[in-house]
């Protein structure tokens, strides 16, 4: 206990700010232990994690957002306040977001200047919102283009953390027919460690998750070929799903309000994206593990994969084909056929050939002539 | 006119059908299938394994009946079958085959690997590649009638001993008779047992038979070879009989090819129906047994086993009517392991104890029935093929084991009830 409360009261670390908000050592043991078991670390991981948080000064973080719809910060900020997330939030030293800043116009651009300079080499970036390449003009902060202030602001960073599927992978700005040209960060910054961290939005957790395994161990969790973390990432919701029983008994609702529905069977047929996406909602849960998509009765829309908004109606069932219209359907089926006459056509001639070609096999002709 | 390379890629050609093609393509290249092929187990060399055998029928496959192969031919990138190369499969092919169908028993896609070598040598002997010892006994079998040599005389001989022993006339070109009794070379020459024992159980069972003159021989060595030109001539002559004698039904004997070469390959030889039945003689014994025709008295008291014949239980479905006659007659049956279905076989079928050459690679692999024998503890074991019989009495000599093999029909005769009670013969043991 006496360590504990050395830890705790190391000036200007983020354990005095939690000591000050009247967080005990014990809650906060509790949350590294599950931090520690949702980052898929040994057990013994959560003591070496609560210390080193504990003593770690508060991280800069500048919060950048470009075509976004705000949703990943209103995920983040307010999704279950007031809990431990939101302060190990509130203790980075959030030098930049525009959101939630007090200051404007100069001053707040003067802020990120001023942080960028402090820590080079050290903050880290996190960015929500897609980036438009069509024309410079679509989406500008302070007159700046959202292309040039990434490319600025990434250069002195450490890790760059793209929150929400729009800056992973470009989302729902990025939709056909794309007006804005719009592009993921991962297109744009190509030298920096980049966690994509996806979701319409991302589970608050997760980002949790990625910020204490970056102040634990001043790296970045492993990653999946999509930059996702692995361990928040690393199964489908379908998997984990609790309905899954149902899906593996082929017992399905046929519509949202059907008894099949009320019995709470599988809404494969409804067009859940829970078997193609991968993501913990149905392990984490949302709201304080209060419930997610699917148990509240609606398929999973797969909003953390890249393009989920052109994969194909929602509400249709994966086994039914999504992009290919009926006349793509009709000529693929078309070509098909033809080309399986012709080959019919062309092996049934060979065939017949050899048939034609068979010369009677006599007893006298079952070896080859001496040469 | 001679066999030649073209030939046999032509005949890989005819014989490539649907069923192959699409077991080509559906191979996963597991490799289960040789676990179950004896010649692999026994041996441990990869070149044994069942789909390895059909490599060239396979890249014929390719080249001429699939888009990408085809292009490959064009392109050269595939190599051409060639002489040498069939002369290395020969072995594979013949040797190290006997089409017993452990393979496609086990193949999970379900491809039919017998199937497939029984195609395959269609191409092997229009090219000239059958193993020569094959070649001459098929050229007995299209020439002399009998791919051991044996003539209606010889026959005629062994009828003559029968009647002498059992005092019951056996009956020869009866036209309207029931049945129509066929026997293996090796039946007439090894085990002249077999027709002495069917005439007394067919006399006290009241069934009308007949022999007939020009179709006594059951085996089919066209069959093994592989040439449906000649196994067609062959088959024939047994169709012609039992259609100018009007039977009901032909007995196929103790033999196993010979019922896949009547029953399953025969019609569609002949391109058609037959007109009469045809049954094994162990489905027409069980017949008479369930029809109470079939009447013994005692039980062997000595510890027995069966060995299921690959083409008569797997190949041929007859795997309980052996059970139920023993069932009649013996004290102690014992099942070896593997029994049924899955049995392993002799290692001699499908034409490979004909092989002289391939005695060696016989005998080493007879291991693995060796082992089911020992397991089971017995002195005797009971069999419904005379092929699996002599192969298994040979490799007992190599062995060095002191096991009795009898057929099952003669066994049952043994202990049949006879109502003119004539000497019944002592038992017979070895070959005649």
């Amino acid at each position: 206990m006496k360590q504990a409360e050395q830890l705790d009261n190391l000036p200007g670390t983020v354990g005095e700010g939690l000591t000050q908000r009247g967080i005990s050592r014990r809650e906060f043991l509790k949350f590294c232990s599950s931090l520690t078991a949702l980052l898929a670390l040994p057990p013994s991981m959560a003591s070496a994690m609560a210390e080193a948080i504990s003593k770690a000064r508060r991280q800069s973080v500048i919060w950048l957002s470009f075509q976004e719809c705000t949703g990943c910060t209103e995920s983040i900020t307010r999704s279950h306040s007031p809990t431990l997330e939101n302060l190990i939030f509130d203790l980075i030293s959030l030098d930049y977001h525009h959101t939630l800043q007090a200051a404007s116009a100069e001053a707040a651009e003067h802020a990120r200047e001023q942080a960028m300079k402090d820590n080079a080499g050290k903050y880290l970036l996190i960015v929500d919102g897609s980036v438009p390449l069509g024309n410079p003009g679509f989406s500008t902060i302070a007159g700046i283009s959202n292309h040039d202030m990434l490319v600025e602001t990434a250069k002195g960073a450490a890790a760059i953390v793209a929150v929400g599927t729009c800056a992973a992978y470009g989302g729902i700005p990025k939709a056909g027919p794309n007006p804005t040209g719009a592009v993921a960060v991962g297109d744009i910054i190509k030298d920096k460690p980049i966690i994509n961290v996806p979701g319409c939005p991302p589970i608050p957790v997760v980002m949790t998750g990625v910020l204490v395994h970056f102040l634990t161990f001043g790296s970045i969790p492993e990653l999946d070929e999509l930059g996702r973390p692995k361990s928040f990432y690393g199964e489908t919701i379908h998997d984990r799903c609790y309905r899954r029983p149902f899906y593996d008994q082929g017992k399905f609702a046929q519509s949202f309000d059907d008894e099949a529905a009320r019995q709470g069977w599988c809404l494969f047929k409804l067009g859940c994206k829970g078997p193609v996406t991968y993501n913990a909602c149905a392990t984490t849960k949302w709201n304080d593990g209060t419930s997610f998509p699917i148990q509240s009765g609606h398929g999973c829309i797969g909003c953390s994969e890249p393009n989920f908004w052109d994969a194909g109606p929602l509400y249709k069932a994966l086994s039914v084909p999504a992009s290919a219209t009926s006349e793509m359907l009709g000529a693929a089926a078309a070509v098909g056929a033809a080309a399986g006459v012709a080959i019919t056509w062309h092996n049934r001639s060979t065939k017949a050939a050899a048939n034609t070609a068979h010369e009677k096999v006599t007893v006298q002709e079952l070896t080859q002539e001496k040469k | 006119m001679t066999a030649s390379l073209s030939k046999g890629i032509n005949a890989f050609k005819e014989v490539i059908d649907a069923p192959i093609a699409s077991f080509f393509s559906s191979c996963v290249h597991c490799g289960l299938c040789a676990e179950a092929c004896l010649f692999y187990t026994e041996t441990g060399e990869a070149k044994y394994t069942p789909i390895h055998k059909l490599e060239p029928l396979r890249r014929v496959w390719q080249q001429e009946y699939t888009l990408l192969g085809s292009l490959g031919k064009l392109l050269s990138l595939s190599k051409p079958v060639t002489d040498e190369e069939l002369t290395e499969w020969e072995p594979l092919v013949y040797d190290s085959c006997t089409l017993c169908g452990c393979c496609s028993m086990v193949c999970p896609v379900g491809n039919d690997l017998t199937y497939m070598i029984r195609k395959m040598r269609e191409g092997m002997a229009a090219s000239g590649h059958a193993p020569e010892d094959l070649i001459a006994a098929t050229t007995r079998a299209i020439t002399i009638g009998s791919p051991m040599g044996i003539k209606w005389p010889a026959v005629q001989a062994q009828i003559k001993h029968v009647q002498a022993d059992t005092g019951i006339e056996v009956p020869v070109e009866r036209e309207g008779a029931d049945y129509l009794v066929l026997m293996s070379s090796m039946e007439i020459i090894n085990f002249p047992e077999y027709l002495s024992a069917l005439s007394r159980i067919f006399k006290q069972a009241g069934v009308s038979w007949t022999l007939a003159s020009d179709a006594f021989e059951a085996t089919n060595s066209g069959i093994q070879i592989g040439s449906s030109d000649l196994a067609r001539e062959i088959v024939s002559r047994i169709v012609v009989a039992a259609e100018r004698l009007k039977v009901k039904c032909v007995i196929s004997p103790e033999c196993g090819h010979a019922f896949t070469a009547l029953r399953w390959e025969g019609p569609n030889l002949m391109g058609r129906p037959f007109g009469f039945e045809v049954k094994h003689i162990l489905e027409v014994l069980d017949e008479l047994r369930a029809a109470g025709k079939l009447k013994t008295r005692g039980k062997d008291n000595r510890p027995l086993t069966y060995h299921d014949p690959c083409q008569i239980a797997r190949r041929g479905g007859v795997v309980e009517q052996p059970r139920r006659l023993l069932s009649e007659i013996a004290a102690d049956f014992r099942e070896m392991p593997d029994a049924g279905v899955m049995n392993w076989c002799c290692g001699g079928g499908g034409g490979v104890s004909a092989i002289t050459r391939a005695e060696p690679l016989r005998l080493q692999v007879f291991k693995i029935k060796k082992g089911q024998i020992e397991a089971t503890g017995v002195q005797t074991l009971v069999t419904a093929c005379a092929n699996c019989r002599i192969v298994i009495e040979e490799a007992l000599e190599h062995y060095h084991m002191k096991i009795e093999v009898v057929g099952l029909t003669e066994l049952l005769a043994q202990y049949l009830v006879e109502e003119n009670a004539s000497p019944i013969p002592s038992p017979v043991s070895g070959r005649g």
